[in-house]
């Protein structure tokens, strides 16, 4: 008996479990549409409503609804005073610096006299200055042929850092000297007093012909005399010259991005490589398929940190140029020369980040 | 195991397979060190030879036979440099100047960074867009109103808003030559590189876990206390990167300071002259500069080195975990 009321009253418990399929597709659409409208009501903001569509009371106080909206506030608080120096320290004077660069500048206590007169500046200094526009050419020539190569070094050099070896600390060590020493006047004045065209690699040498050629004797061990002492055609060994002076430059502005990348490589998961060992990849597919996407946000960073670290490099052609002309008080003149040359720089370093995070980082992601 | 395998193991020139891979490693680690070997030397050639020149005596520099270390050897560059320099007061500006706005930097950045990667706010996307823009734009472009700006200075163009008012005429003040030219910037998070900072500021607080901070709030924490009791607390890493580097670079800081000062410079602005002016008026002829001006680059140098030796297993540590990009 009491296993048959046992039966009797499980099946019972089963039926009211197991409603019929219409009923649970009933009772969602019901529950959908309640939803539905309490969202309405919340973007509203008026009245909250629970699932069955009734005004719950309690979540409209005021102090209740406030919170998400509040924290939503208080970030705001956190950004204000960031937001305040940016107007302050780099938007009104970004478009003073604009309007400068259209415009007749004279300087008057307290404020610049500026009269508009639209392209006349940048007429004037394409019809009377020819040094800019190679400079100019030049300068955005070397720019985008260095970032390419920086970048790409600075790549192969953290992989091999962020491998395991004996001495790793002690190269990493090393490789953080051209963050310090290479960033500011040290480096100008390397270039500017030991001569040349800006190269490290000069220091020596021409600590010798500076100090040499005034004894008139030549000595010192260095990859010039070593190339001189070579005895080939001029031609080649001006052209050594520049590639090593090349070479030199870039692995000193490769410091900061070498840096950056193995932050970013250590943020990859170590269970990425094994799986993918264990599926038999090679170190090529690897790389393209796990190291490279996984640090494509550091690859921007680096991009945004060359470029900014590229385009105010103390010996840049066109910065100078602009620069004296500040020293003329030619404001307007200079303004223009600047502009010009930050603009095609940033419309074109702007097309590569647009591209580059609408396609790469999507599909890496 | 069977006994082949072991022995395979043990002697791994048994082993084809293994050996080709100790083969490729062994190539691989040579070449892994004669590049590292070689771009170390590219990097401490200078540092070795600035070392080298700032002692060498002007017979030295004349001497064909002495390449590295000196015969006669002396003090007298640094104590030159010394006076060149105005080591004492400008170390002193340099200190003031930007060692301070440095500091102030870490801390406004921060702030701002955790609006931006905590909290969903309107326009949020577009303020960061500005962020990076600010990175992207160089001081020189600015340099010219932020001059103006300093030199007439009116608590953020509200004066000159008076101003036009016709009557109205309140005088301006001037911060040229103090150091709340930098200072100011850096209070509102805009300084010398804020946006780099800002940027990495975020990556770190985005992967920070949430339920901290959550907790706190619910205990009735403020957003700002939990900033400085949770948050900051907890990120000691990123903080070490971010000071690290906003002190190099304010340290190095040079183009701004040229023009935000006319008398009294911080370390980087006397550096850059001592070749053109400094040695000149102490009587020292161009052919034999280049000691003291080695001297006077170390003894630019010294200080943040020596930040940066102390700092510098942690340092690389942190590099390791901070993951600067998430």
């Amino acid at each position: 008996m009491k296993k048959d009321e046992n039966k009797v009253v499980e099946t019972n418990n089963a039926e009211e479990k197991k409603p019929s399929l219409t009923e649970i597709l009933k009772a969602e659409e019901a529950e959908l549409k309640a939803k539905r409208k309490a969202e309405r009501a919340k973007k509203k903001g008026k009245v909250a409503y629970d699932i069955n569509g009734n005004v719950i009371p309690d979540l409209n106080a005021k102090h209740v609804r406030g919170i998400e909206s509040k924290k939503s506030w208080y970030g705001f608080y956190f950004v204000l005073p960031w937001i305040i120096g940016m107007i302050l320290f780099f938007l009104i004077p970004l478009i003073s610096s604009l309007t400068y660069a259209f415009s007749d500048v004279v300087p008057e206590g307290g404020y610049m006299d500026t009269t508009w007169i639209g392209m006349e500046n940048f007429k004037f200094i394409f019809e009377n200055d020819d040094t800019y526009t190679s400079n100019l050419l030049s300068s955005v020539g070397d720019f985008f042929t260095q970032m390419p190569i920086v970048i790409i070094v600075s790549l192969i050099l953290a992989l091999i850092l962020n491998s395991k070896f004996k001495g790793r600390t002690f190269f990493r060590g090393v490789f953080f000297v051209p963050v310090i020493v290479a960033t500011g006047v040290v480096m100008s004045l390397l270039t500017q007093s030991y001569g040349g065209n800006g190269a490290i690699i000069q220091l020596s040498s021409s600590i010798s012909t500076d100090a040499y050629s005034a004894v008139g004797t030549g000595g010192g061990m260095d990859f010039t005399e070593l190339l001189n002492s070579l005895e080939l055609p001029e031609d080649i060994t001006a052209q050594l010259n520049i590639m090593i002076t090349d070479i030199f430059n870039t692995i000193w502005t490769c410091g900061i991005p070498v840096v950056l990348f193995i932050a970013g490589l250590q943020t990859i998961p170590s269970q990425l490589y094994e799986a993918s060992k264990v599926e038999g990849a090679t170190a090529w597919e690897e790389f393209w398929y796990i190291t490279l996407p996984s640090i494509g946000q550091t690859l921007l960073l680096v991009i945004i940190f060359t470029l900014i670290e590229l385009l105010t490099k103390s010996d840049n052609p066109v910065i100078n140029q602009a620069y004296d002309q500040i020293k003329n008080v030619e404001y307007g003149l200079s303004s223009a020369m600047l502009w010009l040359f930050f603009a095609i720089i940033g419309i074109i370093t702007g097309l590569i980040i647009l591209i580059f995070s609408k396609t790469c980082l999507k599909r890496w992601e | 195991m069977t006994k082949e395998t072991k022995l395979k193991k043990t002697v791994p020139f048994l082993n084809k397979h293994k050996l080709k891979e100790t083969g490729a490693n062994l190539v691989v680690s040579i070449f892994r060190y004669v590049l590292l070997i070689a771009i170390s030397y590219i990097i401490l050639y200078p540092l070795f030879a600035m070392i080298a020149y700032s002692f060498q005596a002007r017979f030295d520099i004349m001497d064909t036979s002495v390449t590295w270390i000196p015969k006669m050897g002396t003090l007298e560059n640094y104590s030159l440099a010394w006076k060149a320099l105005d080591y004492p007061n400008s170390l002193l500006n340099t200190l003031l100047i930007h060692l301070v706005s440095a500091f102030l930097e870490i801390f406004s950045c921060a702030i701002a960074a955790y609006g931006f990667s905590r909290f969903k706010f309107k326009c949020r996307g577009l303020l960061f867009g500005v962020v990076l823009f600010t990175a992207i734009v160089p001081v020189q472009i600015l340099v010219l109103p932020l001059f103006l700006n300093y030199q007439y200075f009116g608590f953020g163009y509200i004066v000159n808003l008076l101003n036009l008012i016709p009557g109205v005429n309140i005088p301006y003040i001037s911060l040229i030559d103090s150091p709340l030219t930098f200072w100011l910037p850096s209070i509102f998070g805009v300084g010398l590189r804020s946006g780099l900072f800002i940027f990495i500021y975020r990556q770190f607080f985005m992967g920070l876990p949430k339920e901290l901070e959550e907790a706190s709030w619910i205990d009735g924490c403020n957003p700002l206390m939990t900033f400085f009791r949770v948050v900051i607390p907890s990120s000691g890493v990123v903080f070490l990167t971010v000071s690290i580097f906003a002190i190099i670079w304010h340290w190095n800081e040079y183009y701004e300071s040229v023009i935000f000062f006319t008398n009294s410079f911080p370390l980087s602005v006397m550096l850059s002259s001592i070749r053109g002016s400094a040695l000149h008026n102490l009587g020292y002829s161009d052919a034999f500069a280049a000691p003291p001006v080695s001297a006077a680059c170390l003894m630019f140098i010294a200080p943040v080195l020596i930040m940066y030796l102390f700092l510098q297993k942690k340092f690389i540590q942190s590099i390791d975990r901070v993951g600067i990009v998430g």
